[in-house]
């Protein structure tokens, strides 16, 4: 059943502000509903008054029940919600499967987080991300607010979310997602603090490990050479690490293009010129041939390097 | 540890799975034409296909089965067919290659302007992007749109907020997306007419708003803060030639700022992670789109080399783009291990003549690669520009794929003496591009696949993004 306003007597007082399109046709003009049009003319006629209450909530969520894309109207939702102080519990038990239907949406995950910062507790979030993941994985939005949850209640060093992280690490290897997740608990969200040797020995062993099971998934290797590029190391600390995937001497024994891709690195910062040049000139004709031009770019800057030397 | 499989060989489609028992044998079949009729199946622009793919394919695949990994797999068998062979029944061209299929492209646009059902409702608050998508794909097929110039200066008059900035459609509250989409749509037209449409005085104010103390710029007023936020604000306020320093009722001025820069080249640093790419905010994941907005936002701080190199890791940051580049697709993902998608053709392609400017470098990138996953496998049988074979085309996906077949055809230099009598004002930086000749050393387009030139940083046409940019520069005040 289509809802209208103009024949409810809670709405009398309004007088909608129609869409009013002028005398030119408007480009890409949608044909609205009756009910649509209808909602939108007594939404804007309460924005101009500036009135907030408990009948734009139920406004709102009427247009939003119709289209959930709709920055404006969750906007003006939000800030009726802190004008009359609702209840925010009330707010998340309708928010969620709302966000479960339109996993996409920008603006259901930034209407969550004005919501729970006002409400100062992450309590129930967790479970309820992971419930989002389990049907979208890298959903973006959904990891983003994760790590917006983590910084604003500091759960940098809550062991469950370290844990959790690596779980779902664990159950796909190659969710980068999850990988930018640890760095930000790990390093990245900590302001510039300096991390422990016994931590930066801690993710080195745990990306090997990672590599192990899948030699040609580039996150760990991206990982790894980020902890070493972090704490100061030079690159060759991985050089016996990347030669057990990619010995030169035997090129038909190559089980990853980015070991040797991370071995040109390390044979270039320690000014091993021409087996820099070798590994570079696999990665071009043999292992990664589709960025040849980029192989053969780092090669250039290996001559540059050279002649400034 | 699972045994890796060096050398195992992807197998491609189904149907050609025969052909491709290894690579020599290809040669044989190619060099002899009775052989060759025998199979029945490939014909010789299928073969030289085929033997392409095999040459840019990695020929290592780990033992080991994923959700990520079955996803990737199963989305190049839904792209091979259109890499080997033509389901589309295109017209092909000198390469082998299916033509651009530019009537259809344009019809397929021309209808996106036009009214849509009421099923669309969900579309109401991104009319704007509606309208550019469509002029831009329009354009860069070299179609005239000063047919739409009086409607576009119309529907966005009727999207301006009275405070300054463009909402999706009348009384909707200002958005920075919806702003660009606008101002973009508004320069492409061009004429006084539509320039003086724009409140330029309550767009500094509104602008004002946005900006926030650490840097960076929130999508609306409450709304989020992201690099798009950035990216979108400094092209408004090149463009409209608006002053850089903050209005008066600014609220980032009680933290100490004075002006739209204030903070702003490191808060994008910020947004670089240990990937090396761009993220939509600090400590996000590098995602390709947001890379655009990144060292789109630099460059029209100032020079690409100069700024660039002040604020971001170059090595990891072309690392990070290289690797988006999908084998043997061609096309770009937006993410480490996500799937290949021809909107990044732009997001990611179009980093490119940015970051070779920035390394005075040409060619990091494989252009022919990509446009060959446009030319084959981003075009819808019907007209309109798709992510992969199996989805739908939309306006979103013909701009930017033909945005990417532009960066991929055309060569866009920055030169410091360029467009003099642009120069000189504030943010005057994205006027030292100049489009110079195109790349034809590996081109796989005929004379007729050639889009129109782009500027890197507007996405627009260079003339419109001149005359706009001389209008403002010439008007005294706002
Ligand atoms: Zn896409």
């Amino acid at each position: 059943m289509p809802k209208y306003y103009h024949d409810d007597p809670a709405w009398s007082d309004i007088d909608p502000l129609p869409q009013d399109d002028g005398t030119l046709h408007p480009l890409a003009a949608i044909a609205y509903t009756e009910e649509y049009s209808e909602a939108m003319g007594y939404l804007r006629a309460v924005m101009a008054k500036n009135e907030f209450s408990e009948r734009v909530l139920g406004l709102t969520e009427h247009i939003i029940s119709m289209n959930p894309a709709h920055y404006t109207v969750w906007l003006y939702r939000a800030k009726t919600l802190s004008q009359i102080n609702a209840s925010l519990r009330d707010e998340i038990a309708w928010l969620n499967p709302t966000a479960l239907k339109h996993l996409k949406n920008y603006q259901i995950w930034h209407h969550r987080q004005t919501i729970i910062d006002a409400l100062d507790s992450p309590d129930g979030e967790a479970d309820f991300i992971a419930t989002m993941l389990e049907q979208d994985a890298k959903n973006y939005h959904v990891w983003s607010y994760r790590q917006w949850l983590v910084k604003r209640f500091g759960l940098f060093d809550d062991e469950e979310e370290l844990r959790w992280t690596e779980s779902m690490i664990e159950s796909d290897v190659r969710n980068n997602s999850a990988w930018n997740h640890r760095w930000f608990l790990v390093v990245g969200g900590r302001d510039g603090q300096a991390i422990g040797e016994d931590v930066v020995a801690r993710e080195i062993d745990y990306a090997k490990r990672a590599v192990r099971k899948a030699p040609q998934n580039q996150c760990p290797w991206n990982y790894l050479k980020g902890i070493v590029r972090h704490a100061q190391l030079p690159i060759s600390t991985l050089k016996d690490f990347a030669l057990e995937f990619a010995d030169m001497r035997r090129p038909d024994d190559i089980y990853s293009s980015h070991a040797l891709d991370l071995l040109a690195d390390i044979y270039a910062e320690q000014e091993s010129k021409e087996e820099a040049e070798r590994a570079l000139h696999l990665l071009a004709t043999r292992f990664d041939p589709i960025r040849a031009h980029y192989w053969n770019y780092r090669k250039s800057l290996l001559e540059q390097a050279g002649t400034a030397a | 540890m699972a045994a890796p499989r060096p050398s195992s060989s992807r197998t491609p489609s189904s149907r050609l799975e025969g052909i491709l028992a290894d690579t020599d044998r290809i040669q044989e079949l190619s060099d002899s034409d009775g052989e060759y009729e025998d199979m029945g199946t490939a014909t010789q622009e299928e073969m030289a296909n085929i033997a392409y793919l095999e040459s840019v394919r990695i020929p290592i695949e780990d033992g080991l089965t994923t959700e990520s990994s079955a996803v990737t797999e199963e989305t190049l068998q839904a792209v091979l067919p259109f890499l080997e062979s033509n389901p589309n029944d295109f017209p092909l061209n000198i390469f082998g290659l299916p033509q651009l299929q530019r009537e259809k492209h344009i019809n397929f646009l021309k209808h996106a302007l036009g009214d849509y059902p009421r099923q669309f409702a969900m579309m109401d608050a991104s009319r704007p992007w509606l309208l550019y998508w469509s002029l831009q794909g329009l354009t860069a097929l070299g179609y005239d749109i000063s047919e739409y110039r009086e409607r576009v200066a119309h529907t966005f008059t009727l999207a301006q907020h009275p405070e300054g900035g463009y909402g999706g459609g009348y009384g909707q509250l200002p958005h920075l997306a919806a702003t660009y989409a606008a101002v973009l749509s508004i320069v492409m037209v061009g004429g006084s007419e539509a320039y003086e449409s724009i409140n330029r005085k309550a767009m500094w104010r509104y602008l004002g708003q946005m900006k926030q103390p650490d840097g960076g710029f929130t999508m609306a007023p409450g709304g989020e803060e992201d690099i798009r936020g950035a990216f979108c604000a400094l092209v408004v306020l090149s463009l409209l030639n608006i002053p850089i320093k903050l209005p008066p009722d600014a609220p980032a001025r009680t933290h100490g700022l004075t002006s739209f820069l204030d903070n702003l080249g490191e808060w994008v640093s910020e947004c670089q992670t240990y990937e090396g790419g761009i993220s939509a905010t600090p400590l996000n994941e590098a995602h390709g789109a947001y890379a655009f907005c990144g060292v789109g936002c630099l460059s029209i701080m100032g020079p690409p080399k100069e700024m660039l190199n002040k604020y971001l890791n170059m090595s990891t940051l072309i690392h990070w783009l290289s690797s988006r580049q999908c084998a043997p697709e061609g096309g770009y993902n937006g993410r480490t291990n996500k799937l290949v998608d021809g909107c990044y053709s732009h997001w990611v392609g179009g980093c490119w003549s940015i970051v070779e400017a920035a390394t005075a470098s040409t060619n990091i990138c494989n252009r022919s690669a990509l446009a060959r996953y446009i030319l084959s496998a981003a075009q819808a049988k019907k007209g309109g520009l798709i992510d992969k074979p199996g989805k739908k085309p939309d306006a979103y996906h013909s701009c930017y794929n033909l945005a990417g077949l532009s960066h991929a055809q055309h060569r866009y230099t920055y030169e410091a003496k360029v467009q003099e009598d642009l120069g000189g004002g504030d943010l005057d930086a994205p006027y030292y591009w100049k489009a110079q000749g195109d790349y034809d050393d590996e081109k796989v387009w005929g004379d007729t696949d050639i889009v129109n030139e782009v500027h890197p940083i507007f996405v627009i046409p260079f003339k419109a993004v001149h005359d706009c940019r001389r209008y403002f520069m010439e008007k005294e005040g706002f």
